[in-house]
């Protein structure tokens, strides 16, 4: 079995990577990016620019050249970063750059991440949301509308190409020492700031799980959406708590000016759309990824969390 | 003697007016004395610790020889000081015996302080002298006899006076010069209380004991006095070994005022530090002991005090009051005490009322604890006290600051083995862990995907009990008919605060214990109201939404809902209990889709809980509006009523489409809730009593 993985240098490529190394039955690693990934003896490496006008056709090239059983796209953000720009041409436009790609070398199997951050917090969410909720994404966040856009995008793709089995994984926020993400810079504070009176319901997985819900789309029978959602649920001054952190309740209007201040200066290093997660809930609702998908979290939202702590201790 | 225990007693004032009369006054002396004692019951711990300190200085006996001579002499003292000593504060008054007769028993106080000089005197060295001095009184006692009546009173009282001013003065000053910082007042006061309870409960036995004879009593009240004397010296001692000076100028005084008689005697006694010479008049409890060595000393403190009513509990010590029959006093002194400090020890023993077993008497280095009980019975004959042990502490202040602590842990202890505290407490950790969820800073680990918190219901069970049982007295009527598995309870919505919900929940997991957890939906307005919304959220309030309730009926719970929704919630008292629009008959669909029964519920007692009085803008805060309702719930009577369940036999699912089928039904249970509700209503005949 031939992989191709798309960002392997991101960090759900270092989660898979070692998975696939591992994994006898991955005869080679095709690894389509800009840099190098740490050498591993299965792993071809095929430089390509997913954000560069002729990406579409060096992947095209590639994918013809050295046919694979499956693409893994992991080259996505997991935060806002400051060069909106950018970050929209990576995920929207190298998206598209690769779903083309994968029609026209009629692939077998894509596998695509997103997060559930993308059914939006929301008052009126239930208390569970589905994989058919609608995503309402966050209205302030271009991030999370970009990956709206993407899940958009490969849901039509899916739609035109039913051979192309293609599966996407909604992680709920990634915990785990080797992560960097808006979660994990949000936990390692030694005071969080949250919301006076508001204290949604957070879910998180942990690093392992979610390579291992990744290494499992490889072979799984399903496809479309799934949540790939840790044990449990914390509510947010829980997990806090377990992150070793304190939380700090704000009234809201000051929380969010202060932080809309900081972000104009450029100095915060939370964005301002994670006040919405700190308003309302969006628990996603595991059940799919483990009747279909096979996928069962070891780890439950308390480990993830205290997870973190130790990897900051 | 008593006066220092007495002094602001009314029994004191009274005395110094009879000097005149002899036996009879004495008898009723003894009853006042007893009746002041027990007032000064505090005092007497600290008295008796103060003496204990001094080293059993225990001379204290030694007064006992009733000084006729001298009696005269300190009746007359007693009057003149009686105005002062009435003061109510003891601090007061002590400074103003001091003052006013202060002189007399200076002497008292110089032998002790100057004389002896040693600050600690050993039980030892009180020996010799103790067995000269009983003889001596022994003989006076028996020539004074024949004499009582004249002189018995006059001694009484004199001597009373006498010692206790002395006593009084010689421990404030001594405290007083002792430390000049700011606790010097509370030494002070100490020190006087200790002496005065010391002179009185000498008293007290001696008269209880020598019933009817006037020199008994007299010698009882002399040695009283020595006691009280002698304990302040000891106390005047100790200051003095740190303020020489001090002492000299109080002997001075003293001196001049004491009986030539009482010196004589005293100064053999006193200088040896053997205070404690046994009158042989005194009843034979008192007298056991003729040798006075320091454990006698000790004892005969004890079967004085025995007949003193420790009624009032020592503020500082703590010590508590005993009957004033078999009081027992120990006193003893803690050697290794720093020299600074006056530390009396107070060892009340109660054999009935024990608090302290006596293996945990730390108290006195000196003393034999176990000598006291024996002492103690001999001295008390009839009386049978009940003393309070003291734990002795180290040192003088910290000590009593020891004593009292333990005391207050063990008080507080008892008091949180006690259910009622218990659960008061739990209570309020329930409240306060509300208090941080509904903050958003709760935490919490237990939560199912509704977002309900085990552990916070939990540690609130003891509020919802409350509320449940005693506050709103919720009676249930008809739970049977719900049916188990899923269900749907339709309800009326009524308060400004929603917690229909909630008692709703509790009656269910009470009287229906088989079913499923049972949860309750709420409007958005609520569950987003912030604050509010996170707290009912954690206690099992789901938003009503068709996917939530589609997956609580899922699960097979009882689902409670409130069709009026908001608007039930919201409506003015005037239209209480009286049904709004229900909704758009979504539980009626469900009901169809899930085929669900439909359980209509009546609640009353709601509406009273929580009267909607009027509304302010609440826009800023997330809400439509803030109710303006009473500031908590209030005790309404609750009356829960289940009706017959709406079965959805026969019906399709599909029906739920059928919007004439789902408005008939929607009726129907309406109006069961109203017939339901009007019932109760009628049947109700108070709002807060049912």
């Amino acid at each position: 079995m031939r992989i191709a993985v798309t960002g392997a240098n991101g960090d759900y490529g270092k989660l898979l990577l070692p998975r696939l190394e591992a994994d006898p039955g991955v005869e080679s690693i095709l690894v389509l990016d800009t840099k190098e990934p740490p050498p591993i003896s299965k792993v071809e490496f095929h430089r390509v620019d997913l954000t560069r006008y002729d990406a579409e056709a060096e992947l095209t090239d590639a994918l013809t050249e050295r046919p694979v059983d499956a693409l893994f796209h992991l080259a996505f953000l997991f935060g806002p970063i400051l060069n909106g720009p950018l970050a929209h041409e990576l995920e929207v436009i190298g998206t598209m750059n690769v779903l083309t790609a994968v029609g026209r070398a009629r692939l077998p199997r894509l596998v695509v991440p997103s997060l559930t951050v993308t059914y939006g917090a929301r008052g009126n969410n239930p208390a569970l949301l589905r994989e058919g909720s609608p995503l309402f994404g966050c209205p302030h966040s271009r991030f999370v509308n970009d990956k709206v856009e993407v899940e958009g995008q490969v849901r039509a793709f899916r739609e035109r190409n039913p051979d192309t089995r293609t599966l996407v994984l909604r992680f709920a926020p990634l915990l785990g020492p080797s992560l960097d993400n808006p979660a994990t810079r949000l936990l390692s504070h030694a005071v969080v700031p949250t919301l006076l009176g508001f204290d949604p319901l957070w879910q998180a997985i942990h690093e392992e799980d979610a390579g291992r819900a990744l290494h499992l789309a490889l072979r799984a029978e399903a496809a479309g959406e799934f949540n790939i959602v840790g044990r449990g649920v914390l509510p947010l001054s829980g997990l806090i708590r377990q992150a070793g952190a304190q939380p700090l309740p704000l009234p809201g209007p000051l929380f969010r000016g202060a932080l809309r201040a900081l972000g104009v200066v450029g100095a915060s290093t939370l964005p301002v759309a994670l006040l919405d997660y700190m308003h309302y809930s969006w628990v996603a609702d595991g059940e799919r990824a483990e009747s279909a998908l096979g996928f069962v979290p070891l780890h439950h939202v308390r480990d993830a969390a205290s997870a973190l702590r130790r990897s900051q201790s | 003697m008593t006066k220092g225990v007495l002094g602001n007693d009314p029994f004191q004032r009274g005395a110094a007016p009879r000097t005149g009369e002899v036996k009879d006054d004495a008898a009723g002396a003894k009853t006042a004395k007893k009746s002041a004692a027990s007032k000064g019951g505090k005092g007497a711990k600290p008295a008796g610790k103060a003496k204990s300190a001094k080293g059993g200085a225990s001379k204290s006996g030694s007064g006992a020889q009733a000084k006729a001579p001298k009696a005269s002499k300190a009746a007359e003292a007693k009057q003149t000081s009686a105005g002062p000593r009435t003061p109510a504060a003891k601090v007061h008054k002590f400074e103003a015996r001091a003052n006013g007769r202060g002189s007399a028993k200076h002497e008292h106080d110089a032998h002790p302080a100057g004389e002896e000089v040693s600050p600690l005197r050993e039980p030892s060295t009180p020996g010799p002298a103790d067995e000269a001095r009983p003889r001596v009184l022994a003989d006076e006692v028996h020539g004074s006899r024949p004499r009582e009546r004249k002189v018995d009173r006059a001694l009484t009282e004199a001597i009373a006076s006498d010692a206790a001013e002395a006593a009084a003065k010689t421990a404030v000053d001594g405290l007083f010069e002792g430390h000049d910082g700011p606790e010097h007042d509370i030494e002070r006061v100490l020190a006087t209380e200790l002496v005065a309870e010391v002179a009185e409960s000498a008293v007290r036995q001696v008269l209880d004991e020598g019933n009817g004879d006037a020199s008994e009593r007299e010698v009882a009240t002399a040695v009283a006095t020595q006691v009280a004397e002698a304990t302040a010296g000891v106390a005047v001692d100790e200051v003095m070994e740190r303020n020489a000076s001090d002492l000299e100028e109080r002997a001075l005084p003293s001196d001049e005022e004491r009986d030539p008689r009482d010196l004589d005697e005293d100064a053999e006694a006193w200088p040896t530090g053997a205070w404690s010479r046994d009158p042989k008049d005194v009843p034979p409890a008192e007298n056991s002991g003729d040798v006075w060595t320091a454990d006698a000393w000790r004892r005969d403190p004890e079967g004085m005090a025995a007949p003193m009513d420790p009624d009032e509990d020592d503020l500082v010590t703590g010590v508590e009051r005993v009957e004033e029959n078999g009081v027992h006093i120990s006193v003893s002194i803690i050697e290794g005490a720093a020299p600074t400090d006056v530390e009396p020890e107070v060892e009340l023993p109660d054999e009935s009322h024990d608090e302290l077993p006596p293996s945990r008497r730390p108290l006195s280095l000196v003393s034999d604890p176990g000598e006291d009980p024996g002492l103690e019975e001999a001295g008390q004959g009839e009386a049978s006290f009940d003393h309070p042990e003291e734990p002795a502490a180290p040192s003088g202040f910290a000590g009593r600051a020891a004593g009292m602590f333990s005391l207050a842990k063990e008080i507080a202890g008892q008091a949180l083995a006690s259910e009622g505290l218990g659960r008061a407490m739990g209570a309020m950790h329930g409240l306060m862990e509300a208090m941080r969820t509904s903050l958003g800073t709760g935490g919490g680990s237990r939560l199912d995907e509704y977002g309900k918190d085990a552990g916070l219901v939990e540690s609130l069970q003891p509020v919802l009990d409350f509320l449940y049982e005693q506050y709103w007295r919720v009676s249930v009527e008809g739970v049977d008919q719900v049916p188990r598995g899923a269900s749907i309870l339709v309800a009326n919505h009524s308060g400004a605060l929603p917690y229909d919900g909630l008692v709703m929940a509790q009656a269910l997991q009470r009287e229906r214990p088989d079913l499923l957890e049972s949860r309750w939906l709420v409007e958005d307005q609520v569950f987003h109201a912030p604050m509010l919304g996170t707290l009912f959220n954690r206690l099992g309030a789901v938003r009503a939404s068709p996917e939530n309730a589609l997956r609580l009926l899922d699960e097979h719970r009882p689902l409670v809902v409130f069709p009026e929704g908001y608007q039930g919630a919201s409506k003015p008292f005037a239209e209480r209990y009286r049904l709004k629009r229900f909704g758009r008959g979504g539980f009626v669909k469900l009901a169809l889709r899930t085929g669900a029964p439909i359980v209509p519920v009546a609640i009353v007692g709601a509406e009273e809980t929580s009267p909607l009085l009027g509304r302010l803008p609440g826009g800023f805060l997330g809400f439509p509006s803030l109710p303006l309702t009473a500031p908590g719930p209030l005790p309404a009577k609750w009356t829960i009523r289940f009706g017959e369940p709406i079965t959805m036999e026969g019906l399709a699912p599909e029906s739920a489409d059928d919007l004439g089928e789902v408005q008939r039904l929607t009726e129907r249970t309406r109006e069961s809730i109203q017939g339901m509700l009007q019932a109760l209503l009628r049947e109700r005949r108070s709002v807060f009593t049912g």
